[in-house]
Formats: structure tokens, sequence, C-alpha cells
């Protein structure tokens, strides 16, 4: 029996559903997935890709018509949300590469999500059109003007049906408030404002307003010189408006309260784990730094990610994890090369489960972790086209860290680090997961769903 | 392997954890004076990258300072760009090999070359690191520093701040939008309120474009871009026009940026 995760202590068993993107080997840059993210609901699945593109992707309503379908994700709208911009007076070339994308929650027909590149954040709405008006007064069926003295009679125009149409358009673009690059977005409690980070500072927005911004924290020294720590990711509470986490290169969160000061440059809590000396390299701060910093659904607890481990903190406790998952503990005797090809700065991204009870992230050769956190079983499982055949099961893999390699297992410098795994989400509510592969994105579905 | 004019002494029996250090700390070396170098090539280097790269060359730095004051003899280190040491073994580097005393090799000869290409090591990494992080300051944030910031006062999208304008090839304006320039006389006023550009055009003699006056308000101008560009000084040339106040050069001022970004 293949170890599993899940709430309730059952073992689940990941099967395969779906792949989407080229099935080239030769990937252009452009089609590189670079952001995945589940909305509220989990009904909708975003991908951004570095060519400045948004795919959303629709879940299917299961039905008795299509019992195989099994809730299959479809693509529900395509749109180019970033282009790449041009700064004429630093002569850099800004990236189109979208570096996050936030799901607002629902409160219409309508859904709305935040996108971001390096400098410019955009709020759009995607909304469906079934209808169209017909039988206009002013013009003919194919939109040609009709000459108003020859109307001799008014007619109201008729609703009828059409196909679906499912329209992108932005509504808010926030831009010129980032001097450096932003790397997280997050949507607040309230609904009303979210937070964007770059490197060094970090600004509060009002959905609404597009022309100013509150700064809440700025760590940029005044001598540029003695600059030796940045901002790596920033979120939101999930319940307490007022309360953000921001982590850092060097391995350390900060918690935020903003009733505390407007400017939260001083934090209520600072998170760090004694660094052990037995483990002290050259490589020691690169591999501290944090990747990606995620409250749990709960609020109770957050995880951090940096570069070879998973952590999670209790919010009550500041000096050590409660947890912490190896997540490709055979890499520490690597660093060097990996510093050489400058893997070591992959930014490696992590989840929660809907329950909180397990955590997933990803690894290199298009390996995932899972961890379950009540069992402290944990799994790798691999995104590749090989186990893809409708609902197979997927097969636990295993790297060989010495000694003799038992068969199926893959040797340390077998690895193929080209095929990283930086970004995955799992489903609000089911055991559904999406994968991004470079190019490719997997889903797959725990069998018993 | 060795140094060109490195007499090899037969000591295999000391080598052992002392140069296991010592190699890690020259890879190290190499590979962040490599990258370092290459990021100070691109335009506009990722801050985190350069941050981590300079914290490690700043460490081994303070290895070397350190392992200077701590033996007499040290294994002569060789300076980078160098041929890189097959020796790029993945063996951990224990706190144990930090503070081993480094092998006396008998190598005084070579003592001296050492501290002097340590020091202007030092010297120049420090110089290094002190230049790449002034070069980012100047590439990311030249220009007027951020306003002070206060309590609950909202900091207007600076054009200073995160200075730069949508390629007009590019824009997404719509009419639902608002973006933080608004119209184009906003986005005008916010460049000249710019330190760089106010320097820029106090320099233009613009007792040259007096006859052209009346043109700017019909519409198109037709003034050559490059005739203009002979006008604006080059940067280091010191401020020679004669300031004359008032609305009408902010005016001409205005259509002369405008032009510039225009052609």
């Amino acid at each position: 029996a293949m170890a599993g995760v899940g709430g309730g202590g059952n073992d689940f068993q990941w099967c395969f559903s779906q792949v989407k993107g080229a099935i080239d080997e030769d990937v252009a840059e452009a089609d590189i997935i670079s952001t995945v993210e589940f909305n509220y609901s989990g009904e909708l699945l975003a991908t951004g890709d570095k060519g400045g593109r948004v795919v959303i992707f629709q879940r299917e309503q299961e039905s008795k018509n299509r019992p195989l379908s099994r809730g299959e994700y479809n693509v529900y709208s395509t749109f180019q949300s970033h282009e790449p911009e041009f700064d004429y007076l630093k002569s850099l070339e800004i990236e189109e590469k979208i570096n996050k994308i936030r799901w607002l929650p629902q409160q219409n027909a309508a859904h709305f999500l935040l996108s971001t590149n390096d400098k410019t954040i955009k709020l759009w709405k995607i909304s469906e059109r079934d209808k169209r008006a017909e039988g206009y007064n002013l013009k003919d069926e194919d939109g040609r003007l009709r000459d108003p003295f020859r109307i001799t009679t008014l007619r109201v125009p008729v609703l009828m049906p059409m196909d679906l149409m499912v329209e992108a358009s932005p509504r808010r673009i926030f831009a010129n408030a980032h001097t450096y690059h932003i790397n997280s977005i997050s949507v607040n409690s309230d609904h009303e404002t979210y937070l964007s980070a770059d490197d060094l500072r970090i600004n509060l927005w009002h959905l609404e307003i597009t022309d100013r911004s509150f700064n809440i924290v700025d760590i940029k020294p005044a001598n540029m010189e003695e600059l030796t720590e940045v901002i790596t990711a920033a979120e939101c509470h999930p319940h307490q408006c007022n309360v953000f986490v921001y982590s850092s290169s060097k391995g350390t969160i900060r918690l935020c309260d903003m009733r505390a000061a407007a400017l939260c440059d001083r934090h209520s809590k600072f998170f760090e784990e004694p660094e052990d000396p037995s483990s002290r390299s050259f490589f020691s701060e690169i591999i501290s730094s944090i990747s990606d910093v995620k409250f749990s659904h709960s609020g109770r607890y957050m995880m951090t990610r940096d570069y070879l481990s998973v952590k999670v903190w209790d919010l009550n406790m500041e000096n050590r994890p409660v947890e912490t998952y190896q997540v490709h503990e055979y890499l520490r005797s690597k660093l060097c090369s990996l510093y050489e090809n400058d893997c070591i700065f992959d930014k490696f991204e992590c989840c929660w489960n809907g329950s909180d009870s397990a955590i997933m992230t990803g690894s290199y050769n298009n390996f995932f972790r899972m961890f379950d956190r009540n069992t402290r079983r944990d799994i790798t499982l691999e995104a590749s086209r090989e186990n893809s055949k409708p609902r197979a099961m997927l097969k636990p893999r295993k790297v060989c860290t010495g000694g003799k390699r038992k068969k199926d297992e893959i040797s340390v410098d077998s690895l193929d680090f080209n095929k990283k795994i930086l970004h995955t989400a799992w489903h609000p509510k089911e055991n559904v997961i999406a994968v991004a592969a470079t190019n490719n994105l997997y889903i797959f579905q725990d069998k018993i769903n | 392997m060795g140094a060109r004019g490195l007499k090899r002494k037969v000591h295999e029996s000391n080598e052992g954890e002392g140069s296991v250090w010592q190699s890690q700390l020259q890879s190290v070396l190499d590979i962040s004076w490599d990258k370092f170098q290459r990021d100070q090539a691109l335009v506009e280097p990722s801050l985190l990258r350069s941050v981590l790269i300079n914290n490690t060359l700043r460490q081994v730095q303070s290895e070397v300072r350190t392992s200077l004051s701590g033996i007499s003899g040290p294994r002569k280190l060789q300076a980078p760009p160098r041929v890189l040491p097959e020796l790029r073994s993945q063996r951990e580097c224990t706190p144990a090999g930090l503070g081993a005393s480094i092998c006396s090799l008998g190598l005084e000869n070579m003592e001296d070359d050492f501290m002097a290409w340590s020091t202007d090591e030092d010297f120049s990494l420090s110089s290094a690191i002190s230049a790449i992080l002034k070069n980012l300051d100047a590439a990311l944030d030249g220009g007027p520093s951020v306003p002070q910031r206060s309590a609950l006062a909202s900091v207007e999208n600076i054009p200073g701040d995160g200075r730069y304008r949508q390629s007009l090839t590019f824009s997404h304006k719509t009419e639902s939008c608002r973006t933080s320039e608004g119209g184009a006389p906003a986005s005008m006023s916010g460049f000249l309120q710019d330190a760089t550009i106010d320097d820029l055009l106090l320099d233009i003699d613009t007792s040259v474009f007096n006859g052209e006056v009346n043109s700017f308000g019909s519409g198109t101008f037709s003034f050559p871009a490059d005739e203009l560009v002979r006008y604006l000084p080059s940067l280091s040339s010191s401020p020679s026009a004669p300031s004359s106040s008032g609305s009408r050069e902010m005016h001409e001022l205005e259509h002369i940026m405008d032009i510039l970004v225009r052609t």
C-alpha cells in the first residue's frame, strides 16, 4: 500500500487526471508556467506564464452523462495580462512574466483576480456573456449604421441566447509604486485592500484606488552599500486584516500589526531558528533564504520554504518552528555545484491542503513532495508524461543517496536539475492538486474522489 | 596541481581538513567572483541574488582575514580570475575545517605574495562589493531620495520612485482604468519634477526656440530631432543658459520633453 496523505487517517492514492501544455521537447521560454492558483471555491484554476499570459481553467460539473470526466478542468479563458515594457529613463526592459496571481473572493457572477509582473499589478474581471441584444434600431445585424432618415418604425431590442463567451477585461492598473521587483501580492481578509511586496518595500493598496498606495514596510538602508538583507515574500493573515508577515533572505520572518503603527518597520513578532553550528557552511545563508511563506487556512500556523526544507511555525512561538520537513537533504553535499549552476537560487513555493493536515512542495527531476503532518509520513511523486495514463495511480519515487541503488530508485547524480517544480497548488476543499512542470500543468486527483 | 612557480613539497601527510577547506574556499571565491562580475555586466541584476552573492563574498573575505590573522604560513591561495581548480569536490566544509589550523607548510617565501594578494583582494573585494551596491542603487533608484514618510500619509505613486512610463505602443489604458499617471499633462509635470530632467533642461539654451514658439501651438512640430539633440549639453557641462523664469519657459520645456519622448 502506498503511503498517503490526508485528513482522517485515510490513505489517499494520487492518480493522474490531466496534463495541459505542449508535448514538445523544445520548450518556448514564454510558455514556462510561473504561477498557479486555485480560486476560493476551487472551481477555477489560473496559471500565469513567462510570456505574460493568464490561462484560466474551469472544472466541469460532474454529470451522469459524462461519468468519466470526473470533474475535469478545461480552458475557460485565456488573455494577455502583461506585455513587455521599456523603462526609457533607465534603459531597462521590464519582463512581462507573471510573478503571482491571487484571486479575489467572489462577490457576484463575475470573477476577479490580481496578476502582477515585476512592476505593475492589474485587477482583471472575468465575466460570462451568453446573451446578446438583437433588433437594434440604429444599426444592422452586421453592425452597419442605418440611415436614421430611413427608419420608419421603432422596435425594442430582444435578448437572444448566444454561444458562451468569457471576457477578461482589466479593471484597475496599479503602477509606478515599486522601484524594485515585486515578489508577492496578497489579498487582505477585508476584501478591500491588498499588499504588494518588492525586495525592499511593502505597499498597501485599496482595490478601488490606483494612483496611490501606502508604504507600510521599508527596509532600504540610507546607504545601499549597507544592504545585506531583502524581502523575499509577504502574505496577509487569512482572518486578521491588520496582520501580515514577510520573510527575508536571511531566513527570518517578521509579523507586523498594522494597528500598532502606520509604518510597520518595527515588527510585532520575529521568527528565526537558531543556526545549527554543525551544519554551517559558506552556503548557509543562501540556503536559509526563504522563498515562500504561506499561512495555514486556520491562521494559527505559517509555513516557510527555504532551499532544502519546509518549516511549519506556530504564530505563538518565535524561537523555532514546530515542524521541519526535509525536502531533498541529499542536495546538501552538492551545494557548491548547485551554487555554480545557479540552482541554489531557485525559488520553490509550498502549499497547504484545505484542512491544513498536509503540505506540498516541489523539487528537481519533476519530483514533488507531500508531507502528512499527523502521521509524519511523506511521499515523493513525479509529474511526467510517462505516468499520464488516465486515472493511473502514481508510483512513489525514491532518491538513492548512497550505497547500492535499488531498483526504481534514482541516484542523486542522475537527477535532472532543469526539470524543477517550483509552483504547486492544492484545491481548497478537495484532494485535487495542480503541479506546474516547466511548460506543462499536471492535475492529479485522489482516487476516492 | 599547483600554480606556476610553486614548488610542490612532499607533505601529503599534512593534507586533510585544511586543504579541503582551502579548496572549498577557493571554489566559492572563484564562483562568487565570476557571478559578481557577470552580474555587473547586466543592466539590472536581481537584488536578492546580488545580496546573497555579496554576502558570500564577504564571508569568504572574513574567512581569509581570519586565516591570515590566525596562522603563520598559509598556503598560497590563487587570486581570481584563474583556472578553476580540479578539486571541485563536494566535501562539506565542516566547522572543524573552518577552525582547523592551516598547515604550516614552510612556504614562507610565498607568504609575502599571499599577504600582498590578499590585501589587494581585500581592498578590491570591499570596494567591489561597495561598488555593486552603489551601482544597483543608482540604476534602480537614482535621483531624489524618496520623500520623508509620514504616518498615515499615503505616498503618491511618485514618478521618481517607480520611474517609468508604459511604452506608448503597449498602453493598456482603457476607459475604466485609472493609471497612476493620469493624463499626459500630469505625466509631463511628473517628469519635470525629476531632478535629473530638471538639470538636463536647465542647460538648454531656450532662446533658440523663441522663434518657434508660435508653431508649438499649431499641432505638428517638425523641428528635427537631431538638431534638438545638439542643444542638449553633455552631462558634465555647467549650466550656461540664462535662467529666465516664467511659465512661458515651462511651457516650452514641456513641449521639448514631449518631442524628445516621441522621437
